[in-house]
């Protein structure tokens, strides 16, 4: 197990490589000028001789090979650069603001996992009766419907009309809950019905028949016998789930006066603010890596076939 | 394996929102007397009196004062200077400043700190050139303990109009520079006006609080929360509810129908909506050095043939005024009666037919020796307002058989285009007051303007650009107005720009605010002059 680990995180290094290459090169190879760029956001007028400045002074006027090695070596030793538009370190800001997008995506997560299980579950157990009917509404609903729409929805019932929940900001529990319920339906939906498809495919199985003729009760077979094995595809889900929202909360920040990195990197996309972006793309990389290999390790973790099979033994 | 799971499902985000809260969040300030709650796209930055982005410079004007003050009907009036003399050469000002002016340290406001603050602004100077005053004055010398005297190259007529800018040349407590200047930052901005800033958290918000020794009258409000909202829907909805107060700007601080729909709400849901007079024009330059937009004919049917009422109406929501010329006759200088070309589809037709521009086809595209009538029109792809503006032009000028291609693209792109003259129009706005219209004309000899790659192709533009380079040194008032009104008049004549909307300033706010008075420049914010409404 522990070499299975060491092996996943050694592959790391390779992957985070490759992908700050593409992100630099993507940036790079588009049509839009970075010196004139710059020079909007600071509010500088173009002229040839500013223009000549800021290319010289961002390095542009260099082979674009060194512009990458300089830009990662800075990178690797934490140096992100300075933003265009607000001229302040990237790192720190986005260190600043990251807490509240992992809060953010944490309680969505939570909420996920917390309401798509008992659906899920509910919705098996009560297969083609009326509540798997309302749990494939909501997941109908849910999957259509987009988050940032769903965040505007619930500002103006529960805040414009009702009154009932601040429509932005971050402060107490709730401020947190539309933000977290707009994140959250998506992946909600998806899992209740990835769940419920598969408890009623491992419910079908010989072993499950024959744990009801032993007379087990029925609570005991669903959750020992059905249920463990019914998990696995969910466990995948999820890795995509907590990228998915995490990568919802830049919208859903901006919608809500969220002040997380979700925010920040939305209006650095719209500013073109090239380190912003940089640095926020390798970052989120990094994060999603790193879910990954956790659901890979939990995985492993639930289901001996895979831990034994990386580990070579047939 | 499974109750494992569980816990850790729950202990994640749990251990997460105790261990991530929010590392500041402190209370409010306790507050005596009123206090305001406005909302900004971005914090509201260092606060740095002579430096720009991410300076915002209604924040530098709320802290920092100018030596005079410009007023909305384009006169200058005294502030920290309580008056001034000019030499007869008009190179020289001295400026008697007030006594009993001091930072909200309790630092004195005197030449000395006034002459530090000019020295700092021009040991800065290329990152000022753009402002034609940073490179006028020559030297800022202290002529007594109140005495200021600014030396300058030539007699450059707008240089109390550009000391009344909110940047760059206001004043920092010079105790706050850093290694004897501004350039690499301040220690904290301290300044002499009406508001201090007390608090900024990053992403949230931003906090003044009213300046209790101010010398002049001091605010109704207490404090000012500025909070960060970047998204306009999010800034009415925070309106809505009762989290801010007020909705003002001239950037479209909220979209025009979300404006409309807040002034039919009006009165009845306890708020107001108002719009000021026009502060900028929005317009299109047409490129006389390119393409079929060199026939002046061409150009004028195209300030025949858009119908800016209808456009206003429906895309605009009737919150901008139309324009008929480059500048509002509200600008100095220029109201001088210039005929406005009418709306007229018949007339723009008949021009281009005599031009020799004719369509095979009834209600084809025309052509002329081969060309056809085709103009690009470059606008930035993201800005949904000018995007739905380009897509009237197009459709309008459409009628009189003129092809019109739009090209949106990203904002430094457009940028690029403005530069090299490659557009057939392009949108173009004018800089407001104080800079209208002695500057916006000053960058028009500038070739990195669209102004200057616009006008190229006129026979006479090297005659134009001598003539601004005169205005702005000229001492006679009359002569001044001589040379702005032939300026002005053949810009006109020859159809170079296709003057579309005035832009105005919206404001919205909740009754207690009381009535909300605009600023002269669309840079400044009245904080200082808003007075809650009796009960």
């Amino acid at each position: 197990m522990a070499g299975f680990i060491l092996r996943r995180v050694l592959l790391l290094l390779p992957m985070l490589l490759g992908a700050s290459l593409v992100i630099f090169l993507m940036l790079r190879l588009g049509p839009s000028d970075p010196a004139m760029d710059y020079l909007r956001l600071s509010k500088v007028p173009p002229t040839p001789q500013a223009l000549e400045d800021a290319r010289m002074m961002l390095g542009l006027d260099r082979p674009i090979v060194t512009q990458y090695l300089d830009w990662l070596g800075k990178a690797v030793r934490l140096d992100f650069g300075v933003s265009y538009a607000t001229q302040r370190p990237v790192l720190p800001d986005l260190l600043h603001f990251l807490p509240a997008t992992l809060q953010l995506a944490g309680v969505a997560l939570a909420l996920t996992i917390g309401l798509s299980v008992p659906l899920g579950i509910w919705a098996a157990r009560y297969r083609e009766r009326w509540p798997d009917q309302m749990v494939r509404l909501v997941a109908f609903i849910g999957v259509s419907m987009p988050n940032f729409w769903l965040g505007f929805l619930l500002v103006l019932l529960f805040s414009v009309h009702l009154g009932w929940l601040p429509p932005m900001g971050r402060g107490g529990l709730a401020h947190l809950v539309m933000p977290a319920v707009a994140v959250s339906l998506m992946s909600l939906a998806i899992n209740a019905r990835l769940l419920r498809a598969s408890m009623l495919e491992v419910a079908g199985q010989p072993h499950v028949r024959y744990a009801r003729l032993r007379g087990l009760p029925e609570r005991r077979v669903e959750r020992a016998h059905v249920l463990r094995n019914a998990w696995l595809p969910v466990i995948t889900a999820m890795g995509m789930h907590i990228g998915e929202m995490i990568g919802g909360t830049l919208i859903i920040e901006s919608i809500f006066g969220w002040p997380g990195v979700g925010r920040y990197a939305v209006s650095a996309i719209l500013n073109r603010d090239y380190p912003v972006i940089q640095c926020f793309t390798l970052v989120m990389v990094a994060i999603f890596m790193l879910c990954n290999l956790v659901v890979d390790i939990v995985y492993a973790l639930a289901d001996p076939r895979i831990r034994l099979s990386a580990e070579g033994v047939e | 394996m499974f109750k494992l799971l569980r816990a850790a499902a729950l202990a994640l985000p749990l251990g997460l929102s105790l261990s991530l809260s929010p590392a500041v969040m402190p209370a409010a300030p306790a507050v005596a007397g009123p206090a305001l709650d406005f909302s900004w796209p971005v914090n509201v930055g260092p606060l740095n009196p002579h430096l720009y982005s991410p300076n915002q410079m209604f924040a530098q004007a709320m802290v920092y004062e100018p030596l005079v003050r410009y007023r909305a009907d384009g006169t200058v009036v005294p502030w920290l200077a309580a008056s001034w003399e000019v030499s007869d050469d008009g190179r020289v000002y001295t400026f008697a400043l007030r006594e009993d002016v001091s930072f909200s340290n309790g630092e004195p406001f005197d030449a000395a700190a006034a002459k530090a603050n000019f020295d700092a602004v021009l040991a800065n100077r290329p990152r000022h050139a753009w402002l034609e005053l940073a490179n006028q004055i020559v030297s800022a010398e202290v002529a007594g303990p109140h005495l200021l005297r600014l030396t300058l190259k030539d007699a450059y007529y707008p240089v109390l109009q550009e000391l009344a800018l909110p940047r760059p040349f206001r004043f920092v407590a010079p105790s706050q520079f850093i290694e004897g200047g501004t350039k690499d930052g301040i220690a904290a901005p301290i300044g002499t006006g009406p508001w201090m800033l007390t608090e900024t958290l990053l992403g949230e918000r931003d906090t003044f609080a009213r300046n209790e020794a101010y010398w002049g009258d001091r605010p109704a409000y207490q404090a000012i929360t500025v909070k960060v909202i970047p998204d306009p829907n999010t800034r009415a909805i925070a309106f809505e509810t009762g989290e801010i107060d007020l909705i003002y700007g001239t950037d479209g601080p909220i979209s025009p129908d979300t404006f409309e729909r807040f002034r039919a709400m009006g009165e009845r849901a306890g708020l107001t909506a108002a719009l000021s007079e026009p502060l900028e024009t929005h317009a299109l330059a047409i490129n006389t050095n390119r393409g079929a937009t060199r026939d002046l004919a061409v150009r004028r049917a195209i300030n025949q043939a858009v119908d800016k009422d209808t456009m206003i109406a429906t895309v605009l929501y009737g919150t901008r005024r139309r324009a008929d010329t480059l500048f509002a006759p509200n600008v100095p200088y220029a109201d001088i009666g210039l005929e406005p070309y009418p709306y007229d589809l018949d007339e723009a037709r008949r021009l281009l037919e005599d031009a020799g521009w004719t369509a095979s086809t009834e209600g084809g595209i025309r052509e002329k020796d081969g060309e056809r009538l085709s103009v690009e029109l470059c606008f930035v792809g993201t800005d949904a307002v000018a995007k739905s503006m380009a897509e009237i032009v197009q459709a309008d000028l459409r009628r009189v058989g003129i092809e019109v291609l739009l090209t949106g693209e990203e904002e430094s792109s457009v940028y690029a285009r403005q530069r090299d003259g490659r557009f057939g129009m392009i949108f173009n706005r004018t800089w407001g007051a104080p800079y209208d219209p002695h500057a916006f004309v000053s960058s028009m000899r500038v070739p990195s303007h669209a102004d200057y790659q616009a006008q190229l192709g006129l026979a006479d533009k090297a005659e134009i650009d001598a003539m601004i380079g005169k205005v702005l040194v000229t001492t006679d008032e009359a002569a001044r107005q001589a040379l702005y009104r032939d300026l002005l008049t053949r810009l006109h004549d020859q159809a170079v720009y296709l003057p579309l909307t005035y832009v105005t300033a919206v404001a919205v706010a909740r009754k207690e605010v009381g009535e909300v008075p605009f600023g002269a420049m669309s840079s400044e914010i009245p904080f200082d002059r808003l007075t809650p409404a009796a009960d």
